[in-house]
This record gives C-alpha cells, structure tokens and sequence, in this order.
C-alpha cells in the first residue's frame, strides 16, 4: 500500500510541443518534447523526458478531436432528421459567410447531402404530433457514425431514442449519437451541428484514447483524465464517448492552471492571458475560476455545450507583420509558424511580432535552446515599419480581446489582475494592463507550460444540463447548487443567474445590471437548470527554486517565455515563484 | 493609418457591435432576437457614419439620411429621437430608428419591428396604395414616454413593441456610457481627430479601389413583378477614375402599390454593390461612399415622393436595383432577387420572416444555397423557437435541390418552406422572381423562378389573404443564376 513517492502527472499536447508537469512531493518539474504524428508516443515520451515515476494521477489535454474536426478527418458519418427537414445542417441559419464577398462558402457540412435522411413521425413543443413510423427510417449504408436530431427531443426524446435503439439495431458497428444525449437545449441546428460533431468525431477520438490509455497502462501510469472544453475532467471512457465536451481541452487547462496561480497568489478576480505563437486566447476568471459560456463555434460549427468562455484571436508572437494599400500595418492572421519562424530565426522568415520585440531590446540574445537571434535579418524584414508601431497594432487586437471578456460581459477590468502566459503573454501584459488600469500582472513560474499545470490541478467535473423552458412560477423544487438560465417571457436569450433561494429578484437585478432596465412586471422564465458533479482536484503546493525582485524596465528570462517588465512596474516573485508585477 | 487611429477605430466598432448584442439579447420578438433584423452604428458630430456593426446592409446604407434628419432637432446628451418616416430619414415604417446624442456624435439603431399598425397584421400589406395604409408615421422627434405610449398604442402587440424598443433604448444608453469612457480615457480631441481621420482613410481606400477598376459606363434593365403589371428599372453605372456615378433614367414612374423606393434606400443598394466590387473586407464609415453619386428623376420607382406606399420598396425593389447594376457589369449572375417576405398575425400573434434562397454563381465559384443574397441577411427562426411562441408549426424546411441555374459555376439552390397556421389568420406575402427566374451571365442558365402556394395553390407574387386554421402556406424561393456555359 505505501508508497515512497507519490506524484501527479499532467502532460498538454500541442501543435508544436507537448508539454509536461510533475508534482513531486510537492516539486514540479517541467519537460517540453516535439509532438510527433502520434499523439499517444508525445505523451509518454514527454512523462519519460520529466522522470514521471510513482504516478498516481494522470490528466491530459488534447488537441486530436480539434485537429480532427479542423482538418476533416473523423468519421463517415450520416445524419437522421425528421422528414421534412433533412437538410437542416446545410439550412444552417440561412446567413451567408461574407456580407459583401457573395459566393464566399461557410465551411461544408460534416455529413454530405446524400447521407442526411429523413424519418416520419414528429414531436412538437406539446408532445408527439404524429406518431413515429420506424418503417419510413432509410438505410443508413455504409455509415461509421450517425448523428439524430429530432425537433422537440429536448423535450421529448422517445422518438429520437426509438429511432438511435433501431439504428444501433440495423448497424451494429457504427457509433450512433441522439442529439438529446449531448445537447438536450431548443434550437435545432445548432443541436444537430454539436450532434454530428460529436458522431463524426467519436471513432478517431476513442481509437486514440484507448491506445493512449493502454500506452500508459504499459508505461506503469494510471489511466489518463481527459481535460473538458468546460474545464473539468472526465474519464477515457466519457471523452471517447462524446468528443465534441474535448474540443478546447487544452487551452481549458491553461485557463485552470492561471486561476490556480491567481487563487494562490491571493487574487480572487483574474483575466487569463496566453499569447503564442499564432494566436492569443484570453478568459475572465471571476472568482478565480473560468467563466463558461453556453455554446462556442469551432471550425465555423456551432458547439452548444459548456465551454471556458475564451476569447480567441489570430495574433501572436509569430503572426506577419504587412502593410496595406492605406498604409495600415496589419498583424496576423498569417504566422510564421515553427518553420521559418520569425525572421530573427535566420531561417528566412519574414517580419514578425517577435522580431519587433527583439528591436525594441524586449528579447534576450539567445534563446534557452541555444537560439541566436539575428537582430539584422530582423531589421532587414521590418524595413521602414517602426517596431513599436508593430507592438501597438498588435496590443490593440489583444486590448479589444480583453475588453470583449470583460467590459462588455459587464466586468470593470480594474477590478481583475491579469494572469500572463504562453511563449509571448509575458511580453505584452505590463502595457496592456496599464491600457486597462490594471495594477497587477501575475507571470507564473511555468508560464512557457501552464496548461499543462492547470490538467494535473483540474477538478473532476460532469456537466449536466435540463432544459424546462416554463413559467419560473410553476416550477417546483431546484437543486441547491448549480445555475438557473432565465430569461423574460418572450425574450430568446437568457441571463445565467446562480441558483439561489428568491431567483426572480436575481434575475431582475441582473438584467437591470447587464442591460440598464428591469421590467418587474413581466413573467420569468426557466430556460434550464446547469449542475456539475465535482470531485476536487489534487490539493498541489508548489516549491520555488529561487525568489528575485525585479525593477523595470528589464528582461526576465523563465521557462519557455520571457517577461519584458517596463518602466515604471517592479516586483518579486512570491512563494509559487510566481512574478507578481505591480505599477 | 496611424496606429492611434487603429486602436480608437477597433474601439469604436466594439461599441456599435456590442450595442447589437444588447439589442438582440434583451429584444423580445423573433425577428430581432432570433433573426437579428437590425443593425447599430456610430456617427460623428456632422452625422458622418464612423462605425457600423456588419448586419444588414439596407439598414447601414440608409442610415445617414436618419441621422440628418435628427439632427435638426438639435438632441442634447442622453435624448433619443425616434423616426420611421421613410421620407424624413426611414426605409419602410416598420424599421423603427432611433438616434441619440452621446457626448460626441451620434449612436444608431434600426430594427425591424413585428407590427407598426396599418391595414394588415405584421405592417407587411401587398395592396398598400399609400404610405398611411402602412402603419404608424413617426417623423423625427424625441423618444418621451408618451411617444412610447403612441407607439405602443398603435401597434397590434404593444407588450411586445415596448419589450423592443426598451431593448433598443438600452443599446443606446450603453453606446453613451461608452462613448464617454472613450473620451475620458483618450480625450475627446483626439477622438474627434480619429473620427475625421477614420471617414477619410475609407475614402482613401475606396477612391483608390475604384480607381484600379477600368474606366467605362455599362448600363442594363430589369424588371419587378408589380400588382398591376411589370415595372422596369434602368440604369447606368460609370466609373471616371476614382469615382463611380450611378443615375436611373429611364427607370418607370413610381407604383401606384407599394414598390417604391424612398432616395434613401436606392443609395443603399447602390453601396452595397461599391462594397462588393471595391472593399469587401474593409470596415466601412461614411468615407466609402464619397466617392458615389446616385441619381434618379424624381417620381420615378426608385425616388418616390410622398405619400407614395414602400413596404416592399425596401426588401423587393432593393433587390432588383443590385441585380440590375450587377448585370450592368456583366462579371456575375443574379442571386434570388427577393427576401420572400411571410407576414402572418391576428389579434393574438404578429409574425413576419423573410427567407433565403439561391445566390448567382460568381467569377469565382459555385453561388451558395439557401442564404440572403444581397441586402438583407437575416437568419432565420429556429424551427423550436417559432413553434414554442406562435400558432404556426413548421411542416418542411429543406432546400429546393436543382433550383439553381447550371453553368461552369452553378446557381446556388432556394428553399422550401411550409408553415401550417393553427389559428385563423392574415397572410402577406411579398415576393419577387415568381414569373422570371435570377438571370444567369455569360451563357449560364436562369434560376428556377420561385413560387407562393396556399394548400397547393399558386399566389401571384404579391398576396394579402384571409387564412383559416389548418392552411399550409408553401414558399419554393428561387435559385440563382449560373455563369458561364456548362
């Protein structure tokens, strides 16, 4: 039973690197490997490369349903509708994709037209209209994974459930999904798009975990957790079974690990900040836990199902810096990416944020890594195009990303410390808090590898959600815990409000809160109650190796990322080893 | 641009974007909560438009003309004024417009709403012959709490209407708070400054556009399928070096029913296809269309004088006056060239739509099915969401496959649509592109027209009916044209 040592794992796979943590008796050592093809060998060759021995709690964080979903390489999939309304994943909203460029196309769908059926029988918002007719059900051919989504089954799902029982029935080897099984909430497309996600997805995504969880078991780990889009954890089994709760599983982690370090560090209200490479993903951590939002498009389909409400935006260290016909400088979306890198890498690259930052003295002549950058090609590649000019365009992207997660989600930014990670975030953060009047910018010791920090402190989470869409009067008994979606009779869209013992006055102050009026007078309705089973996650303590102050301006180099602390802002480090930065 | 320019630009389009999602989150009829038919703006101390939020290209187009008229009432900071008076500054009168004062400029917000009173529920009549027939005129004037009452009290659901436009006073109230924060924060010279420079860097970008395009005059006619017989819309369309001038004469008289066009909302369509042939990607302000001039003789469909009906001017003559100048420059095929408009509503209920159908095939590639095509895109009304506040029941909702003209490029295909109503009521349909299908371009074959049926029965293309409990309207729309020979 004892054991000498007891350590907790969490290894993040990304585009570029797979990064690892270790919580040893309460030491963290980090390990950052190349990821290869296959996903499951980055894993272990990421836990070998930290010394992971002794480990009792594995947790991970994905990007193979994501991937998948962006490069279309999950399931032939099929998708069974009503009669009537086969084509609902083509309908979409019927809005185009570009206001003015008219024959720009919306992704395609996942399931082509010739492999979306119909089925007589329908369910209305009263119960069943007409009675289902099995016999009507087409053969689905040679389909690996279908997808149902039947009008009202979030209401009444016997029709769907009959018609998922006959298919499991006639195709015994392809993964069948009901949409009231993963997104039981009103609105039928964006249902039936998380459905087919969810179908199309399932088979690469469970081959992957279960050859990931049987790698392991033979590398003497314990079966891995799979960090959620919600940023939860859940089982192999749960994630392979429905992939589209995986989509934002690692940036989740990331989002987790920042509100750890902010907790720890004694700021309840934190924004977190990941720049990278390509692209910058920011999260309002109200309470020092991620703020969730209800549905999130990835890949131009919308998911609706709980998500860490990030905000992502196509800029980061590596995006190309171009000037347009106006004389704008643009940044991004366009990156440089790993190969040719930034053109201070002296691979040819061209310009970038990254060599703007190397001009303006904000980068260390060499890299951790042996990198030595070449101020010259960096000079060369920006040609007339002032370097701070750079920084400033590319800080307004990020201030407008920032404000959309907290001004106009009704949160003065002022009241929040910003949480700076990912290779570039440490760069950026002192001149964008001073843009938001923010006092305090939180640099975690692991800054280079906070996603993967976030997995081994995740919290063991199952979201469960039930739709009522009634008079919240006639609503009986709710659970304690959890959130209430309310809205005004007749109103579409909801107010999340924590469920609590008089809802009504909570719902009316906080739509006079978020939209400057209340109308006691109308009636209230229950659109769904949200509750999550949660099992804490592993109480981590971290030990530093040594503490520094820091006067700006000046450049500190940490794992992974470097932290440019201007003029005007000094701080120390605390006993995370996290550099708390103050003006 | 500077890059102070940039930051205060992104700025200011946040403010008119988040005014949107405060319109469409706290509104109360489907049409703007679920279909989002409204669009919000920012304009500067002289009523140029500064910042827009991307919705719905006839609304944004139209806008000056509202803020102009406002401003003679000389609003002081935090009034409101209201207007739908489509020739003192509105489209058609159900997009009710309100404009306030913020501590510098001018915020916007137009929204279609439901029911504006008039002679058929929904305020979508086929057989208006004057704008009195239409609804409620509201010249410019300050929102007040009577005039709140009026609106209400002329309306057939008042609940609704004040849930509306309280949901567009609270987009306003928020575009002041944060006008004022802007100014604070950055000083109000120098936002000042901005707003200048953001109207000029448009015209900049736009001029220079224009003037890559080769120089010329190209001119064409269509025609749109009036009560009374075809009307026919002529135009030329001359680009002179970085400018583009526009003029209809020879465009036929105006209606005698209600397919006109007030000046406001033929400039409109007019810059939706500058936007479309120049900048498509640029985030406009008044500056991108300096550089056009839009005339036609007065009286004519496409400049009506009052108190000349227009309901349908805005959705349907619209439509025909882009088809019109895109067949003109010859480089595209016609999309369905109707929104399709289904109005539906008794004492208990208002409900209206419109409906997607084929886009024209492009130089470029196949035209997309099932979607707006040219001045409006609105979504449309989940099947759930409808059924659970109106007596209609959706019984299809598929597209209409092969529908869409064949060609190198196909036409994109329309849709069809059957709502069956639960309870008696009025319908209004108005529609185009029933007798001629969208024209294809360059030997590429014609959309399939679109079609109105009423338990299996065709309706002319316009149609105001007494429906009972149980009738199924059908919508086939049309599909787009293609381009090229196959």
């Amino acid at each position: 039973m004892q054991s000498t040592r007891v350590a907790i794992l969490g290894v993040d796979v990304g585009g570029t690197f797979t990064d690892a943590v270790l919580l040893d008796g309460g030491r963290v050592r980090t390990a950052k490997v190349p990821t290869a093809l296959r996903q499951e060998e980055s894993v272990l060759a990421a836990a070998r490369a930290v010394g992971a021995e002794g480990v009792v709690h594995f947790a991970h964080g994905t990007t193979v349903a994501t991937n998948a979903l962006l490069e279309r390489r999950g399931a032939r999939t099929a998708f069974v509708a009503n009669e009537g309304f086969e084509h609902l994943l083509h309908l979409r909203r019927q809005t185009r994709a570009h206001l003015y460029r008219l024959c720009d196309e919306h992704p395609p769908p996942l399931v082509p037209l010739e492999r979306c059926y119909g089925v007589r029988g329908r369910v209305g918002p009263n119960g069943e209209l007409e009675p289902l007719d099995l016999s009507t059900l087409p053969d689905v051919g040679d389909a690996e994974a279908v997808a149902v989504c039947l009008l009202f089954s979030f209401r009444d799902p016997s029709h769907e459930r009959a018609v998922v029982e006959e298919l499991r029935r006639r195709n015994p080897g392809a993964h069948v999904v009901a949409s009231h099984e993963v997104a039981p909430e009103f609105r039928e497309y964006e249902r039936a798009s998380t459905t087919a996600v969810d179908a199309y997805l399932a088979p690469v995504a469970a081959r992957y975990l279960r050859a990931l969880a049987d790698a392991a078991r033979d590398a003497g780990l314990p079966e891995p957790l799979v960090m959620l889009s919600s940023g939860g954890v859940a089982s192999v089994d749960e994630a392979a079974a429905h992939p589209a709760t995986i989509l934002v599983s690692g940036p989740a982690g990331g989002v987790v690990g920042a509100g750890l370090v902010a907790r720890r560090a004694g700021f309840e209200q934190a924004i977190a900040f990941d720049m990278g490479g390509t692209s910058t993903d920011v999260c309002l951590l109200p309470g020092g836990r991620a703020a969730r939002v209800a549905e999130r498009a990835v890949g131009g389909l919308p998911i609706r199902l709980p998500t860490v409400d990030l905000h992502t935006v196509g800029a980061g260290g590596g995006s190309l810096v171009t000037r347009d016909a106006g004389g704008a400088i643009q940044v991004g979306p366009e990156s440089a990416g790993a190969h040719p890198g930034p053109a201070c890498y002296g691979a040819g690259g061209g310009a970038t944020v990254t060599d703007a930052n190397l001009l303006l003295g904000r980068l260390p002549a060499e890299l951790p890594g042996g990198l030595v950058l070449d101020r010259a090609a960096a000079e060369r590649a920006l040609g007339d195009i002032d370097p701070q000019a750079v920084i400033d365009v590319v800080n307004a992207e990020m201030l407008r990303a920032l404000r959309v997660v907290s001004v106009e989600r009704g949160h003065d930014p002022r009241d929040f410390a910003l949480v700076a990670f990912g290779g570039a975030g440490p760069l950026h953060a002192c001149a964008l808090a001073e843009e938001l009047d923010i006092e305090a910018v939180l640099v975690p010791e692991a800054a280079g590898v906070l996603s993967a920090l976030g997995l081994v402190a995740g919290e063991e989470r199952r979201d469960r959600v039930v739709s009522y869409v009634r008079p919240l009067a006639e609503v009986g008994e709710l659970p304690a815990d959890g959130d209430a979606d309310l809205r005004y009779r007749g109103q579409s869209f909801e107010l999340t409000v924590p469920l609590q013992h008089d809802l009504a006055a909570a719902f009316h102050h906080a739509h006079e809160e978020r939209y400057g009026h209340a109308e006691p007078e109308r009636e209230i309705e229950l659109v769904a109650v949200r509750t999550a089973d949660v099992t804490p996650g592993p109480d981590v303590s971290l030990h530093v190796t040594d503490c520094y102050k820091v006067e700006g301006p000046a450049l500190v180099e940490l794992h992974g990322a470097t932290c440019w602390v201007p003029a005007g802002w000094h701080g120390e480090t605390n006993d995370d080893g996290t550099l708390v930065l103050r003006r | 641009m500077n890059v102070e320019l940039q930051v205060i630009g992104s700025a200011l389009r946040a403010v008119a974007e988040e005014m949107g999602a405060v319109l469409i989150r706290s509104a109360f009829s489907a049409n703007i909560k679920e279909r989002r038919d409204c669009s919000t703006a920012i304009f500067d101390e002289s009523g140029r438009m500064i910042a827009q939020a991307e919705h719905i290209p006839v609304h944004l187009g139209a806008m000056p003309d509202a803020v102009a008229a406002a401003m003679s009432l000389c609003l002081t900071p935090g009034q409101v004024c209201i207007l739908n008076d489509p020739y003192t500054g509105g489209t058609h009168l159900p997009d009710v417009t309100l404009v306030s004062r913020t501590s510098l400029g001018y915020a916007v917000s137009r929204a279609h709403h439901a029911d504006v009173g008039g002679m058929e529920p929904a305020s979508l009549p086929a057989f208006s012959r004057e704008l009195y027939q239409e609804g409620l005129i509201i010249p410019p004037m300050l929102l007040t709490a009577e005039v709140e009452q009026l609106f209400a009290a002329n309306a057939r659901n008042p609940d609704e209407r004040r849930g509306d436009l309280r949901a567009q006073i609270s987009a306003h109230r928020l575009a002041e708070r944060r006008i004022d924060e802007l100014c604070t924060r950055r000083g109000r010279e120098r936002i000042a400054a901005a707003m200048d420079e953001l109207y000029a860097y448009s015209e900049r970008m736009v001029r220079a556009a224009i003037a890559r395009l080769p120089d010329g005059t190209w001119s064409a006619e269509d025609v749109v399928e009036a009560v009374d017989g075809e009307l026919t819309i002529r135009a030329s369309f001359e680009i002179a070096g970085d400018e583009i001038r526009i003029d209809f004469t020879g465009t036929d008289p105006q209606d005698s029913y209600n397919l006109n066009c007030p000046m406001s909302v033929t400039r409109s369509a007019c810059y939706f296809v500058v936007r479309c042939l120049t900048e498509p990607d640029l985030p406009a302000s008044g500056g991108a269309f300096a550089p056009v001039a839009v005339t036609a003789p007065e009286g004519c469909l496409v400049h009506a004088r009052a108190p000349a009906a227009v309901v349908a001017g805005n959705t349907e003559t619209a439509s025909r006056i882009v088809d019109v100048l895109f067949r003109a420059l010859g480089n595209r095929a016609q999309g369905q060239g109707t929104m399709n408009n289904v109005a539906l509503g008794n004492d208990g209920f208002t409900y209206y739509e419109t409906i997607g159908g084929g886009q024209g095939a492009c130089a470029d590639g196949d035209g997309p099915s099932g979607v707006h095509v040219a001045m409006s895109n609105t979504l449309i009304t989940p099947v759930e969401a409808l059924e659970l506040s109106y007596p209609l029941r959706v019984e299809r909702w598929h597209l209409r496959t092969g529908s869409g003209g064949a060609g190198r490029h196909r036409g994109g295909d329309g849709v069809v649509r059957e709502l069956r109503v639960l309870e008696d009521c009025r319908l209004s349909v108005l529609a185009e592109r029933r007798a001629h299908g969208p024209h294809g371009a360059d030997g590429g074959e014609d959309g399939v027209p679109g079609r109105t049926l009423v338990n299996g029965e065709e309706q002319p293309a316009k149609v105001t009916r007494q429906l009972h409990a149980g009738d199924v309207i059908r919508i086939e729309t049309p599909g787009g044209g293609g381009l090229g020979s196959g």
